[in-house]
């Protein structure tokens, strides 16, 4: 094909200076374009244009908006919006074109508007924009206006608000708001809640919680897609293990369960394994979790040791030791509560806690606080030098041995107690409060 | 060669310009994190509105907190894996969530926060994807063949090509900071029609060898529209990146800073001379380390001879046994959930390669031909038909004011409303090509349809009301030309009657109730 010279169609240029809104085109002008143009760019004094919409010789069309919004302080938006506030059937659009400004102002206007208009109309114009100011101070009011029995357009708009200022509100506030709102009757507000929830810090966890609650089925899929893009992160248990470095059965079930479970790599070491610590390449953060009792010689020594050798390997979480997480000990409390109805024991009967000699003042410090947070009392089990076990076959009450997976106490007590010298991974209650404590780590 | 004359600095630089140059908006990358918690009103207007589009991320004044993200997918490819990756980020955001085809082959997401930009650059990066410097006064996506190696007509593939230009253009000899937006485009096909862009390559042969003639200077806006003139060059394929680097190295150190309206590059070959431009582009060309000696002066004749094809339906590659399947998708607009079927379906019943058009659909590749009755059975197949009506599979249109400011006319419901209804009422004898646009900065092109719409305001009744302008008799044949104004505003509730009259006059469509009469 050979080129032809194609000519230039005409139109008309901008000029510098911005118009006067008297002499603004009308909507239908084709010099209207030209117009906004020079008013967007130009310097203006906004005086003339506020006072032309107020007045009424102007309407705020959405062209005029976009042409002004550039120029609009806080003082003017909030002027504007007192004139919206003041017509009887404002455009409801007007808020949302004009309200980006962060303003004191705008935020004191946005506040008077709807303790004082209660039409659903206005509330729901001015919803997100209070979202939009970040004060941490209108969180109770856009909660409410969230949870409260309103039309949903009212309820849509205040969670657009707490979304689009998602950074400013108490977390555990937030978090709670919008747990609660992923099993409302209304799916869309259920949906965004969950969107909402997948951007918190901890979305994992929080998304976890939701698959045992009864969520419309549009809302159950969508949990499930966000869930997929968070996935978890591979995990190392850290255990006491046996000679050798063997892991005991019980160990390796829940570490295969929990896999299953997180869709995501868990591998186990030993402490009692001295070989020398090899990791495949996994391409995420690893999180280690001390799968320890007590805070002993392996937590306070050996443990730093390999938190140590680990970081050569890659980004790590490094968690605390099991046996001090909150939920853990409350699990050991349920477990000696359980043990005692099932048993038969008079609610005066105190269980008791059988752990390995611990003689350090953390060790005894930490005993105490699990005392008072079980109700039961700790005893000290020399089972290695041969102590006589006869004590425990008369004590009034039930017996735990803090013994994750079976060792040489548990088997030691085995004889004596039958089933009562379990571990506590033979346990189902327990078992179960820790696969489920270690399923929603990130 | 002698050094080109550069035009001495007229005016002082435009407020956007030294605003601009206070700092380079790729340097927020590493911020976007804490401007996630900060919120996007601790930013100044600048640095939201202008710096931010360095990183592909648009502020929209009309949905203020939700953000969209324009990519850049070269030559419009995209595969199954980055769809989904996509198809997520859009559902997310829930009911505020969606995507666009664009007009450069080009995908932009809606609905974002703020929050959600550091993850989702690093998950694009993840995926081979990118945002960077799709926005504002950069080099914007580059287009090329969307049927690019499948293509029985193509004369060359233009994939490595276009990946080649877009890598030098984001390497360090990049540029970052250009007087105004730039179009790069690369031909291969005869049906490559490529003169909207400031720069395009077009497939050309010189004594029997393929490269590309170059044609500079094509641009849409609201005060001036141009098609490419020939710049008078020849360059074989290898030197496009090096050409492509000095013409916008030049661009951005010669054109006009102080007056955005006059900033585009044809304004700039205007204010040399077409012989003056081409000397100085050939100079940079040396500087920037191309070949000075595989450039050579051309009469601008090409390969490209015909409009773009429409690519809906079931076309064999040039591959044996394989079919690319073209879909048409109703005025480029899709939810997450098409998304991620759309997804499905190139993985399933193709390669996973799928390619996006600049008339808004999207091709799925490498199906075998004896699993295309599989594919056309889809589902998702009555939402993105394999065969639109003669009018649906050539609309294509801007976003329209439900998420830009200066859109007059919700552009694509009305468009989409008013074609559907005028299929019901027409029998076409072939499909006509129809841009639709919101305002007169025509980002949906109406002076390359043969019908071409503009949103407006007119006068009915006393009242104001929205309205569309008509152009007329543009056309992207061997003869290209640039629709005129035909009707300066009809309401958009008499559209309907008035594009019948005109499709009945112009292009030979008959009333179905006719049709049905003569049948009978």
């Amino acid at each position: 094909m050979a080129p032809r010279p194609v000519a230039a169609v005409a139109c008309p240029s901008a000029v510098d200076a911005p118009p006067d809104p008297a002499a603004l085109p009308s909507p239908a002008s084709p010099e209207r374009w030209s117009a906004m143009l020079r008013l967007r760019a130009g310097d203006l004094s906004l005086e003339p244009w506020l006072a032309a919409i107020e007045a009424g010789r102007l309407a705020p069309e959405p062209d005029l908006l976009e042409a002004l919004a550039a120029h609009l302080d806080g003082a003017a938006v909030a002027r504007l919006l007192r004139w919206w506030l003041a017509q009887p059937c404002g455009d409801p659009a007007l808020p949302q074109r004009i309200g980006r400004c962060r303003d004191a102002a705008v935020a004191r206007e946005l506040r008077r508007g709807l303790a004082d208009f209660p039409a659903p109309a206005v509330r729901a114009a001015l919803l997100p924009l209070l979202g939009h100011q970040r004060s941490a101070a209108d969180f109770p009011l856009l909660r409410q206006a969230t949870l409260e029995v309103a039309p949903a357009a009212v309820r849509h708009a205040a969670l657009e608000g707490l979304c689009v200022g998602l950074g400013a509100w108490p977390l555990p506030a937030l978090r709670s708001t919008l747990l609660a709102l992923t099993t409302d009757l209304d799916p869309a507000l259920a949906a965004a809640a969950v969107d909402g929830l997948a951007r918190l810090p901890g979305a994992r966890a929080s998304l976890l919680q939701l698959r045992s609650r009864a969520l419309d089925g549009a809302v159950a899929a969508r949990l499930e897609r966000r869930l997929a893009r968070l996935p978890a992160n591979p995990l190392l248990l850290l255990v006491h293990g046996r000679a050798g470095g063997a892991i005991p059965a019980e160990v390796e079930a829940l570490a295969v369960e929990l896999q299953q479970r997180r869709g995501a790599p868990v591998l186990l070491r030993a402490l009692t394994d001295g070989g020398p610590l090899e990791l495949p390449r996994l391409g995420a953060p690893l999180g280690l979790v001390p799968l320890l009792l007590l805070p002993g010689e392996h937590v306070r020594q050996d443990l730093p040791r390999l938190r140590q050798a680990l970081t050569a390997w890659g980004p790590l979480r490094s968690l605390p030791f099991l046996g001090s997480w909150p939920a853990w000990q409350r699990a050991l409390g349920q477990e000696l509560a359980h043990l005692a109805n099932t048993g038969g024991w008079s609610s005066a009967s105190p269980a008791l806690l059988l752990h390995h000699p611990i003689g350090s003042p953390l060790g005894r410090r930490y005993l105490d606080h699990l005392e008072a947070v079980t109700g039961a009392r700790s005893r000290e089990a020399a089972y290695s030098s041969g102590q006589s076990l006869d004590s425990l076959l008369s004590h009034p009450g039930p017996v735990l041995p803090l013994a994750l997976a079976a060792n040489r106490l548990t088997e030691a007590l085995a004889p004596s107690l039958g089933p009562a010298a379990d571990p506590l991974l033979a346990r189902p209650l327990l078992r179960q409060a820790l696969l489920e404590q270690l399923e929603v780590l990130p | 060669m002698s050094d080109p004359p550069i035009p001495a600095p007229a005016a002082p630089l435009s407020r956007l310009e030294e605003a601009k140059s206070s700092f380079c908006g790729l340097d927020l990358a590493p911020r976007l994190e804490q401007l996630g918690r900060d919120g996007w009103e601790s930013l100044d207007e600048t640095t939201l509105t202008v710096h931010l589009k360095w990183l592909g991320i648009f502020f929209r004044p009309v949905t203020p907190g939700r953000f969209m993200v324009r990519l850049r997918l070269p030559n419009g490819a995209i595969t199954a894996e980055q769809l989904d990756l996509l198809a997520d980020v859009v559902d997310r955001c829930g009911e505020h969530g969606s995507a666009d085809i664009t007009t450069r082959q080009n995908i932009q997401l809606r609905g974002l926060l703020l929050e959600d930009m550091a993850p989702l650059l690093a998950d694009l990066e993840r995926v081979g994807l990118t945002s960077r410097q799709s926005g504002h006064d950069n080099p914007r996506n580059i287009t090329g063949n969307p049927l690019a190696g499948l293509d029985p007509l193509e004369w060359i593939d233009t994939r490595p090509l276009v990946a080649a230009i877009q890598a030098a253009l984001l390497g360090p000899a990049g540029p970052r900071n250009l007087p105004r937006k730039f179009n790069v485009a690369v031909g291969g096909a005869p049906d490559s029609f490529l003169l909207h862009n400031d720069l395009a390559f077009l497939p050309a042969l010189r004594d029997g060898i393929l490269g590309f003639t170059v044609w500079v200077g094509g641009f849409f806006s609201a005060q001036r529209n141009e098609l490419a003139v020939p710049l008078g060059l020849w360059l074989p394929p290898e030197q496009l990146p090096a050409f492509t680097l000095a013409v916008l190295h030049h661009f951005g150190a010669h054109g006009n800073r102080a007056a955005r309206n006059r900033s585009r590059l044809m304004y700039l070959i205007d204010s040399l001379g077409l012989d003056r431009y081409r000397e100085a582009v050939q100079a940079a060309h040396g500087e920037q380390g191309g070949d000075g000696a595989t450039l050579v002066e051309h009469d601008g004749s090409h390969l490209v001879s015909r409009a773009p094809r429409d690519v809906c339906g079931v076309h064999p590659q040039k591959q044996e046994g394989l079919s690319w399947v073209g879909l048409n998708v109703p005025m480029g607009r899709l939810a997450a959930d098409t998304m991620a079927d759309l997804a499905r379906l190139a993985r399933e019943h193709g390669s996973g390669d799928l390619r996006f058009t600049e008339s808004q659909n999207v091709v799925i590749a490498d199906v075998p031909t004896d699993g295309v009755g599989a594919l056309l059975a889809e589902p998702l197949l009555e939402r993105l038909p394999a065969a639109p009506g003669p009018l649906l599979a050539e609309a294509v249109s801007c976003t329209g004011n439900r998420y830009c400011g200066f859109a007059l006319i919700p552009t694509k419901t009305t468009a989409q409303a008013v074609v559907v209804e005028l299929e019901q009422r027409l029998e076409l004898p072939a499909a006509v090509r129809t841009h639709w646009t919101g305002c007169p900065n025509a980002c949906g092109q109406p002076y390359m349809g043969q019908i071409g719409l503009m949103g407006a305001k007119a006068r009915k009744d006393g009242q104001m009301v929205e309205a569309a302008r008509i152009f007329l008799g543009g056309s992207m044949q061997a003869d290209p030309r640039l629709a005129e104004l035909h009707h300066k505003g009809v309401p958009l509730d008499e559209l309907p009657e008035v594009l019948e009259a005109l499709l009945v006059e112009h292009f030979g469509a008959r009333r179905r109730s006719a049709t049905a009469a003569v049948r009978s």
